[in-house]
């Protein structure tokens, strides 16, 4: 069984991929290995730092402890595709470095991406909500309060950003309330 | 520059490679990949100590994909690794095992699991020889010798004044000893490397590494060819802590010797266990501490005797015990001192450089007895400290004076001050019990008595006005290519995303020692400054026939040279920098920092040891929870006089990072041993501190500036460790009413003791 492969098609970062792998393969050497996406780390091998978090299906796992093959069918996202095209970093990456949240960097992807799905689901987590949700991925250099910091900071420049959307949506409904009430004039 | 505001220096800056790092682009040495390139694996010995009889590698050659399998017999040079002498480290064991964990031999294969399959059928006939694993086993009359020298790794002695008048004169004398365990780097990236031969008969190996030149030095050595064939290259370093040195220089010569005879790039990449058992830890220690006083507390002498557990070989053992024996008597005057400090073999993972370098150790068996005569003599902890701590031009332990920067008793009030305005502590109740704990601390900066200590760094300017700066020194997360680029960028006048700083490349820098001792702004930077300031004279000499006025009429800042009378006169840095190279100044400086030599009487250790010392006060408030044993820290305020803030951001890192490694030490993380075998080599059983275990800490600093570093800074990146764990005994201490001697003082060790004292309650 070793030896056989299978053809796994999945939705990486947005991109519908293809790629043939061993059955017994890891999810986290797919990624590494056959896709070239380093940025998944492996620090422990046994789920237990979260260094190799990946956001399946926008649920954090940890890669090292998922077969390859479970991957069929599902949407995947790396650290790779956290940024944008053009390199714009996302509220989180902005964070991070705003608040000084890294220093080696190892725990760094996996520590973004537990906190966008936190981010994703509870966008005004307390303090309680951030630990539970980065307790699986460990840190050996900040101390973790800066990485705290950076998560609440990151969720407030959201709701802004949001805020800001809403705004904009407001002011787009009332401009066209008044085009119809212009127009409804018009035709009366 | 006019030498009085600083732009740069001083302001909180985001990490200079930050980006890479949170986009995941950043390259470590085990994300390398080249053509060809083959996988490494050690086969490691499974008991503690033996005699070797043989080593058969044949099943594991005869196994699928495997290429080559190495053993020491094979390594073309002496097979000898180590940083200091007694270079006592074979890379593969030939001849006796001395811990369980040690490399036997190397099989090499076409995949990672291939290899790891076939080291698993290296076969080793053994004779066991019977293990010794403590202190007191190795110290035992007729001990069996673990190294032909002896179980003794060193032993030094510092003699200050006469500590038997000391003790004579004294109302009270506290006295106890303290331990502590083995302590686990815990870096997230586990140690790698990739070797890769060329066609010119060079080998460049990219390595996750603190002091690429140690690697280059070995991996020469035992490949057997001149050290300039030899080119390391330091990959993004997932964290090292003191942890990757040795055994980078390991692998690294074992990817080495195996890329040469293959000729194809080799990679070794260490998994968690393999980076727990198969790389130093920190020494575990014991520490009897006497401490003679006057009824005011004023200290009269010291008698204190450190005995450092250092595993299977010296590694940093020779270093750590120097250390442990300068700091043990903390920042106080002493007149009177005589400390033994002395480091033994036994048959455990070897112990070597860890993030505080025996400083940790000595700071909690120091001040536990500091804290434990406060309460005999009935006097305020802090200001029991105060009355006792250094100030400028005292003699501290080795009778060195300082003009300036003795900051302890600035740090000292700082946290007084903050304590002042606090609410006092909740009584204790019925569940809970709360207590508050000081402890002061310091750290000496630079290698001092640890060897010689230059740093090379390289500035040049491109004629369109960007810096490219490279240090012999590694930042392996600390920020020091951010520290260098704000330098650069200070002296001149060229915003900081113009300023690129090179990760380290044997080829391309001067040969700067280890990246150790907290050195690295303080040594490294003020090589930068030095050779940023040489190439500022080419484009301020420039500038100035530019602007047709004399030099010290201009100045750089902002991307441009502008007249200090009138700074809407500008011109930009590049038509600067292009006139320059035109004109035919130098553009490029190498410049050397080099700190006094120390100077020191090897018998007594009396002398000039560091250029400077960090200095550290720490509060730390607990509440415990009788029921359960269970911790929580409540407050904890972290002060250090850091000489000056180059980076206030990143140093603030520094400390709460350096403090959880503390807590770390004292009340969660201990490598157990059982029967010479590392028991907790996983994250699921050795107890790395979690964001839920993160502290409250509160960064503090004072700045006394330290006339040897750049801008007057001093290190910073391993004080807070010591300070966070002796505080945090001493806060336990006093919610408990009960001294635990040992670290760590575990949750399940406080619950013990508790219901031991209802007992006799």
């Amino acid at each position: 069984m070793k030896d056989e492969t299978m053809r796994i098609e999945f939705t990486c970062n947005g991109k519908l991929t293809s790629v043939e792998a061993r059955l017994d393969m890891r999810a986290l050497d797919l990624l590494r290995d056959l896709l070239g996406l380093t940025g998944t780390k492996e620090g422990c091998g046994r789920g237990e730092c979260g260094a190799c978090t990946i956001l399946l299906d926008d649920e954090p796992v940890n890669a090292c402890l998922l077969y390859a093959a479970k991957l069929q069918g599902r949407r995947v996202q790396t650290i790779e595709g956290v940024a944008g095209a053009d390199g714009s970093l996302d509220a989180v990456q902005e964070a991070f470095l705003e608040e000084g949240a890294v220093q080696c960097g190892y725990c760094t992807p996996g520590m973004v991406l537990s906190a966008r799905a936190l981010l994703r689901k509870n966008p005004k987590p307390d303090v309680p909500a951030i630990e539970e949700a980065l307790s699986g991925n460990f840190c050996r250099c900040t101390g973790y309060g800066k990485i705290v910091r950076a998560v609440q900071s990151a969720a407030g420049a959201a709701q802004r950003a949001e805020g800001a959307v809403q705004r904009a949506e407001g002011a787009v409904q009332r401009a066209e309330g008044a085009v119809q009430r212009a127009a409804g004039k018009a035709s009366s | 520059m006019s030498g009085e505001t600083l732009r740069v220096v001083g302001q909180r800056v985001r990490k200079v490679d930050g980006i890479e790092l949170v986009t995941g682009r950043a390259k470590f040495a085990g994300d390398l990949v080249f053509p060809g390139m083959v996988y490494g694996y050690a086969a490691r010995a499974s008991v503690p100590a033996a005699r070797i009889k043989g080593i058969d590698v044949s099943a594991a050659e005869m196994s699928d994909g495997v290429l080559l399998a190495l053993r020491g017999g094979d390594i073309p040079g002496p097979n000898i690794i180590g940083i200091l002498p007694p270079f006592d480290q074979p890379i593969l064991a030939t001849e006796v095992i001395r811990y369980v964990g040690e490399s036997i031999a190397l099989v090499v294969a076409e995949s990672r699991e291939a290899a790891r399959r076939a080291a698993r059928l290296v076969k080793a006939d053994l004779e066991p020889l019977a293990p010794i694993l403590t202190i007191d086993e190795a110290l035992a009359e007729g001990a069996r010798a673990i190294h032909p020298k002896g179980n003794v790794t060193c032993a030094n002695r510092l003699v200050k004044g006469d500590v038997e008048q000391g003790f004579a004169g004294a109302d009270v004398v506290v006295e106890g000893t303290y331990e502590t365990s083995h302590q686990e780097h815990g870096y997230l990236e586990p140690e790698a490397v990739c070797a890769v031969p060329s066609a010119d008969g060079r080998m460049t190996v990219y390595a996750s590494c603190q002091s690429p030149f140690h690697l280059r030095g070995h991996i020469a050595a035992n490949l057997g060819v001149p050290a300039s064939s030899v080119r390391v290259v330091q990959a993004y370093t997932g964290g090292s802590f003191g942890g990757k040195d040795d055994v980078a220089t390991e692998i690294g010569s074992l990817a080495a010797v195996a890329a040469r005879r293959l000729d194809r790039p080799v990679r070794i990449a260490h998994e968690r266990e393999e980076s727990i058992i198969g790389s130093n830890l920190r020494h575990a220690s014991r520490i009897h501490v006497a401490t003679a006083a006057k009824k005011d507390g004023t200290i009269l002498a010291r008698r204190i005797r450190v005995l450092l557990d250092g595993g299977a070989y010296a590694s940093e053992s020779p270093f750590v015990t120097v250390k442990a024996l300068v700091h043990v008597a903390g920042p106080y005057r002493v007149p009177n001192l005589l400390v033994e400090s002395t480091s033994v073999y036994t048959n455990k993972t070897y112990s070597g450089a860890c993030r505080g370098f025996g400083v940790p150790q000595s700071t909690f068996a120091s001040e536990s007895n500091i804290d434990e005569l406060a309460r005999k003599l009935g006097i305020d902890p802090l200001a029991l400290r105060r009355k006792n701590a250094l100030k400028a031009g005292d003699a501290n332990a080795t009778g060195q004076t300082y003009p300036a920067s003795v900051g302890i008793v600035q740090t000292i009030d700082a946290i007084e001050a903050r304590r002042g305005a606090l609410p006092p502590l909740p009584g204790n109740d019925g569940r809970w019990r709360y207590g508050r704990g000081v402890a002061c601390l310091l750290q000496g900066i630079s290698n001092g008595a640890e060897g010689v200590d230059v740093v090379g760094a390289s500035v040049q300017v491109s004629q369109d006005g960007s810096a490219l700066v490279g240090v012999g020194l590694t930042d392996i997360g600390q920020g020091a290519r951010t520290v260098s680029a704000q330098i650069v960028s200070e002296i001149l006048g060229i915003p900081l995303p113009r300023v690129t700083v090179r990760s380290v490349d044997t080829d391309s820098v001067h040969d700067s020692g280890p990246t150790v001792a907290s050195r690295n702004t303080t040594v490294g930077g003020q090589a930068v400054k030095m050779a940023a300031m040489e190439v500022r004279k080419s484009l301020v000499g420039m500038a100035a026939r530019m602007f047709k006025v004399e030099g010290p009429l201009v100045d750089l800042r902002d991307g441009f040279a502008v007249l200090t009378v009138d700074a809407a006169a500008r011109i930009p840095l590049s038509d600067v920098a292009t006139a320059a190279y035109w004109t035919g100044y130098p553009l490029m400086n190498l410049a050397f920092s080099k700190a006094p030599d120390a100077s020191f009487d090897h018998e007594t250790h009396q002398g000039s040891v560091y250029i400077a010392y960090n200095y550290g006060t720490h509060l730390l408030d607990v509440r415990v929870d009788t029921r359960t044993g269970a911790v929580e820290v409540l407050r904890h305020l972290a002060c250090h006089d850091v000489g000056k803030a180059i980076n206030p951001l990143g140093l603030e890192g520094q400390i709460e990072g350096g403090s959880l490694f503390g807590f770390g030490l004292a009340h969660l993380e201990e490598v157990l041993f059982r029967d010479g075998r590392i028991v907790n080599a996983n994250f699921a059983d050795y107890a790395l501190p979690s964001i839920k275990d993160r502290l409250p800490t509160e960064a503090m600093t004072v700045e006394d500036p330290n006339p040897t570093g750049p801008y007057g800074a001093k290190g910073v990146g391993e004080p807070p460790v010591a300070g966070a764990a002796a505080a945090f005994a001493n806060a336990v201490a006093d919610a408990t009413g009960i001294r635990f001697h040992r670290l760590p003082i575990s949750r399940q060790e406080i619950l013990l003791a508790l219901k031991a004292n209802e007992g006799k309650g």
